[in-house]
């Protein structure tokens, strides 16, 4: 497949999420697209079966104890201490046990090798740094991997406490400023999954989401090639250069990075890649130009407490602007 | 009824003379009690209404009314508010105002630290929310984690969240000492320990439990205002420090702190039962233990709220067996109350119906608190819906739900008025299915992907409808609270009057008039047994002679001064009178003190802290020495001689050296946390010293330390002839413990100047100094100590069997423990970075 096939493909998986059958469930526990998740799933249904029953069980009996006839002394049957013992202590016991059991063998911890893909997320108020260093490839806000296989994820933060959560994939594991917590994910088949933080970290928590895109290995390898190919092209042209120069005079290159450009600056989503990118604002509103614009005027509007500025433009710079970062794929 | 003139005995206990006694200088239970009960509610309705405007703001997706800056606060103070300032609170004041009753005393064992108690509450709920003024709400959720609390990253909100929140702090730790002592010598004779009513049981465990959380939890906060005020490095991961500690002591206290909620609200349900099945609950043993086993078991549990940080599978399996033994424990409670209730046709009073929605709601959170323990379930809903809605059905189902039982219960004891039957079941409806309404939808947001704190959620995401449930759910709840206050405002004019014992219950509190005089019972009530007021008509076992005497001599007496009967912990066999304090200020003013140093740190001036503690040392001071018109009159009181019972004991028979064994419980736990951190940072960090520092020279401590041990010798040695009565060769000896301490400290600060790193160099740095201060706050105040037996001995020394042997005891007690930390303190500081280097 060609870059605009996967581009089709994925808005057409995209579009299956969203209103197809089954619903809105990209962002659930109980739709599981990886066999973690599935086994996770699947403890919960087992576990509601059986605590559900005990809390019927237990409603019940207190039911018939109010209501029954009343003795000239009252006791539990089988007398006080045997009920209690039993009932509230021996028959838990040995259902709190099984599940210990069943819990420490359910297979949720999943690991790769050397040979599996690596990328590291790193955390930042509030957007997701998405880097593969094998590759070479930096992005923001979305990770691509590929299909049926177990991937490397090098989970940091780069400021307060995150938290990384992809629930149809796996579960959640928190991103620490002092050390990297490494952690496999998979998906089984190609779609999109959202995620999002995890741990409340500041004004924007609520915004800061990211999506998973699960492609076919060889939709994989298109996709890296493709980015890094682009990475070189696309700055090349005088017409960029113009543009360019714009986006350094107002500001942008302050706090983010164009591979090849001058622009170097960390601060910010890196912007090598913006046009494909698939969100603006980690999530917050579907990635266009009438989004973008609006986002560019204000953002602080759009994203209240967010660290980017406002920036003064004149209308020509704004669409100069616009019209670079779309066409950085 | 008040025609009559008051005789001395009533005019001992009234809370005041004056209208501005009454107020600042009271130390009686009962009107401490409901002031922190009500100043509990006040918080309650707040914390309620700022929930309501967070449901209002989340009812639809992509909602914009409320600022994400806003939300934050909101959600912040609600947590802290309902967490700290009501639960808590609350059932510290109840406790204050009902255990005295309960077990047959007159009032708590120090009555002037009840009033000190409170007033430190009050202040540090005005500190947290006087942040609102400034408009510097406190943001960083209520458990602040680092480094979103830290400096870096938060403003001065987190500070007088962290300043209000240790006042608070230090009134918890204060009743709990007060809980624990009252309940072990103040019991009636006869309510040996295994015929204590269960609440009474709850109330000992959790007063225990406050005193290691509390005090773990104070120390956490303490770190993190230095790591804001002084530059301190403790949980600042680029300089050594670690963000997971916080986690690490929070949660050792947070854990707890749930069954300190949960606990006494048990213990509610556990009078309330067998009073309306008119029966003796069922197996009594088997919930004592069950109690005392989650009082154990919740200090191993603080883990689980860690499951997602990454630690190692095998260590969270632990955790995961030992809260599922909570499991067991909660079970045994349950079947217990199910078992009382079996076919005893209980009648349905509304203090019955909120039990059983307590057993509703409650089971119910048990149970998802049961699957969010297993390890893999929990990395998916962790810090989802699905636990903001595990966390209410358990603190609201168990904990709200009881309180309101508990309050359906003793109101009219507590007012003397009866509530409104019917008022009183529309408010357990409404807040019944309001409840559920509120909560039950969100464990479904959990499972649909909506993380908690978030100010507002995608449309995509589908959880309109849920919302919008809750939402309305949260309003039904609201107005059940309303409609019970309105029953309760109600009541007091319009209510029934409320005999002695309207439920026909079966403890003591139910056998002293509705509301309660002054002084709980004239005469002091004697237990043949578990249920008191059921077994009276029952032929007494044969009365122990002493008892007799001892409740004679103490009938309506004696007059000039508070007294109570003080007995075995165990056995509850009379063995002193035990003298209580009349009204004070130094209470009020010491917490005023507090206050002003909690407010200098606040601003930075240091100044104005360090006077506000001056102040407040002057006024424990003076509330720690004798008054002599209180002495003479016990001297000349004939309860002693009467009761043959000793008023001033000097040895385990009196309430202090209790007391001193909890201040042994707070300071072990102190130390504890400290050496824990210093172990836990060291353990993160790759090389110790940090950042080649060298390790500390052995030469000038090994003198300071050496002079401080060499100090609990003399002590002995001066303790040895007090006993003999030889005053000179006392007070020379105990001025040579002084020196050896005072060199000590002279030599700790020579040392520092001596140091080439500082408390911000690195987190190595930070815990050298903060451990070595920790430990000088100690020596200082044993030498204050020392200092005040010295002056005691001028004028009392004949009094050596009395209170000055009292005072000598304490001293001794507390230094020997300073001692014991001092080496403990070496050992950590000096001797371990030689070890396995």
């Amino acid at each position: 497949m060609k870059a605009p096939q996967i581009r089709t493909a994925i808005a057409l998986m995209t579009a299956t999420l969203l209103c197809g059958c089954g619903g809105e469930h990209f962002q659930s526990v109980l739709h599981p697209a990886s066999p973690e998740a599935g086994e996770i799933s699947r403890l919960w249904w087992f576990m509601l079966a059986v605590c559900g029953t005990v809390f019927v069980i237990v409603i019940a009996l207190l039911i018939v104890a109010i209501g029954r006839r009343g003795n000239r002394k009252p006791q539990a049957p089988g007398g006080d201490a045997k009920f209690v013992l039993i009932g509230g202590m021996l028959i838990p016991g040995i259902i709190l046990f099984v599940l210990l059991i069943y819990s420490i063998s359910a297979k949720v911890v999943l690991t790769g090798d050397e040979r599996n893909l690596t990328i590291q997320v790193i955390g930042h108020q509030w957007w997701w740094e998405v880097r593969y260093p094998n590759q070479d490839i930096v992005i923001a806000n979305e990770i691509y991997i590929p299909v049926g296989e177990p991937v490397r994820l090098q989970l940091k933060s780069a400021d307060v406490i995150h938290s990384f959560w992809v629930p149809n994939l796996h579960g959640k594991m928190d991103m620490l400023p002092e050390h990297i917590n490494t952690f496999w994910i998979r998906a089984d088949k190609p779609g999109v999954y959202r995620g999002q933080c995890a741990e409340f970290c500041g004004a924007q928590h609520a915004w800061m989401a990211f999506e998973v895109v699960a492609l076919s290995t060889n939709d994989f390898q298109q996709w890296v090639s493709e980015r890094r190919k682009l990475a070189v092209e696309q700055v090349a042209s005088a017409e960029r250069k113009f543009s360019h120069e714009v986006y350094m005079r107002v500001g942008c290159g302050q706090c983010h990075a164009i591979k090849g450009t001058s622009a170097v600056a960390q601060i910010g989503p890196d912007l090598t890649h913006f046009g494909s990118r698939r969100t603006i604002g980690a999530g917050l509103m579907t990635n266009n130009t009438e989004t973008l614009t609006r986002w560019i005027l204000a953002p602080q509007k759009m994203k209240p407490g967010n660290l980017m500025p406002h920036t003064k433009l004149t209308d020509e710079e704004l669409q100069e602007l616009v019209a670079y970062l779309t066409s950085l794929k | 009824m008040t025609t009559r003139p008051l005789t001395e005995f009533e005019k001992t206990w009234s809370p005041g003379v004056s209208r501005a006694a009454r107020w600042f200088a009271v130390v009686n239970n009962q009107p401490l009690g409901k002031r922190y009960m009500l100043t509990a509610f006040v918080f309650f309705t707040i914390g309620g209404v700022l929930a309501l405007l967070m449901r209002v703001q989340l009812t639809v997706p992509e909602n914009n009314l409320i600022d994400p800056h806003v939300f934050n606060q909101l959600f912040t103070m609600h947590g802290s508010t309902m967490m700290f300032l009501f639960a808590v609170p609350f059932l510290e004041g109840l406790t204050l105002y009902i255990l005295p009753m309960m077990i047959g005393s007159r009032d708590v064992a120090f009555p002037r630290l009840t009033a000190f108690s409170y007033w430190t509450y009050l202040f540090g709920g005005i500190l947290f929310y006087s942040s609102f003024l400034f408009g510097t709400v406190p943001d960083a959720g209520w458990f602040a984690y680092t480094p979103l609390s830290g400096p870096r990253y938060s403003g001065l909100g987190v500070d007088f969240w962290l300043l209000g929140l240790s006042l608070v702090e230090i009134a918890g730790i204060t009743a709990g000492v007060e809980i624990v002592v009252t309940i072990l010598k103040l019991r009636a004779p006869g309510m040996t320990i295994s015929r204590m009513p269960l609440f009474v049981w709850a109330l000992l465990v959790t007063g225990v439990m406050i005193l290691f959380a509390f005090t773990t939890l104070l120390v956490a906060t303490v770190l993190l205002e230095m790591d804001r005020s002084i530059g301190t490095r403790f949980f600042d991961s680029a300089a050594g420090g670690n963000s997971l500690l916080w986690q690490h002591l929070f949660w050792f206290f947070g854990h707890p702190e749930v069954y300190i909620m949960f606990l006494p609200a048990t213990g509610i349900v556990s009078m309330i039962v067998p009073t309306f099945a008119q029966r003796p609950i069922a197996a009594y043993t088997l919930v004592a233990v069950a109690m005392m086993l989650i009082g154990f078991l919740s200090f191993g549990l603080w883990v689980h709220h860690m499951f997602t940080t990454g630690l190692p599978p095998m260590a969270m399996s632990f955790f995961t067996a030992a809260s599922l033994m909570i499991g067991i424990a909660s079970g045994a409670q349950v079947f217990a109350w199910i078992g009382t209730l079996w076919g005893a046709k209980p009648i349905f009073k509304t203090a019955l119906l909120f039990v059983f929605g307590f057993i509703f709601i409650f089971v119910f959170g048990g149970i998802t608190g049961v699957m969010i323990a297993v390890v893999p379930f929990d990395l998916q809903v962790h810090d989802t819906y699905f636990i903001v809605a595990h966390f209410h059905y358990v603190l609201i189902g168990g904990v709200v739900f009881p309180v309101f039982a508990g309050l359906h219960y003793w109101l009219p004891k507590i007012t003397g008025r009866m509530l409104s039957e019917t008022l009183g079941q529309w408010s357990f409806w409404l807040m019944f299915i309001g409840f559920n309404a509120a909560f039950f939808p969100m464990h479904i947001m959990g499972f649909l992907g909506m993380p908690r704190r978030v100010y507002t959620y995608p449309k995509s995401l589908g959880l309109t409808e849920e919302n919008v449930i809750a939402t309305i759910g949260s309003f039904v709840l609201g107005i059940g609270f309303l409609v019970f206050a309105g029953n309760w405002l109600r009541s007091l004019r319009r209510g029934e009057r409320a005999s002695e014992n309207p439920w026909h219950a079966h403890s003591l509190e139910w056998s002293t008039e509705s509301p309660p005089p002054n002084f709980t019972f004239g005469t002091p009530p004697i237990v043949t047994s578990r249920e008191p007021l059921w077994t009276k008509t029952e032929v007494p076992a044969p009365q122990n002679e002493n008892v007799l005497r001892a409740q004679k001599a103490l009938s309506n007496a004696p007059e000039r001064w508070r007294a109570t009967l003080a007995t075995d912990p165990l056995k509850a066999e009379p063995h002193a009178i035990q003298y209580l304090a009349g009204p004070s200020y130094q209470p009020f003013l010491a917490a005023l003190g507090f206050l002003t140093a909690f407010i200098g740190v606040l601003v930075k001036g240091y100044l104005v802290a360090a006077l506000g503690m001056i102040f407040a040392a002057g006024a424990i001071a003076v509330w720690l020495s004798p008054g002599k018109r209180w002495l003479q009159y016990v001297a000349s009181s004939p309860a002693s001689t009467e009761s043959g019972l000793p008023v001033h004991p000097n040895d385990r028979r009196s309430t202090a050296w209790w007391a001193m064994l909890c201040v042994y419980a707070i300071g072990i736990t102190c130390f504890g946390a400290l050496f824990f951190s210093y172990f836990y940072i060291r353990l993160f960090s790759a090389s110790w010293p940090q950042n080649g520092i060298a390790v500390p020279e052995l030469q000038l401590p090994l003198l300071s330390y050496g002079l401080l041990l060499a100090s609990a010798g003399t002590f002995y040695w001066a303790t040895r002839a007090f006993w003999a009565g030889k005053k000179k060769r006392t007070q020379i000896v105990l001025a040579g413990s002084f020196v050896l301490g005072a060199s000590f400290i002279a030599l700790e600060i020579l040392q520092f100047s001596q140091l080439e790193f500082s408390p911000r160099t690195n987190a190595y740095g930070s815990l050298f100094y903060v451990i070595s201060w920790t430990l000088d706050l100690f020596v200082l105040t044993g030498l204050a100590m020392i200092g005040a037996m010295q002056l005691r001995m001028l004028n009392f020394f004949e009094n050596r069997i009395g209170f000055t042997g009292l005072q000598m005891r304490i001293t001794a007690m507390f230094w020997y423990f300073t001692v014991i930390a001092a080496v403990a303190v070496f050992a950590v500081l000096y001797i371990s970075p030689r070890l396995f280097a």
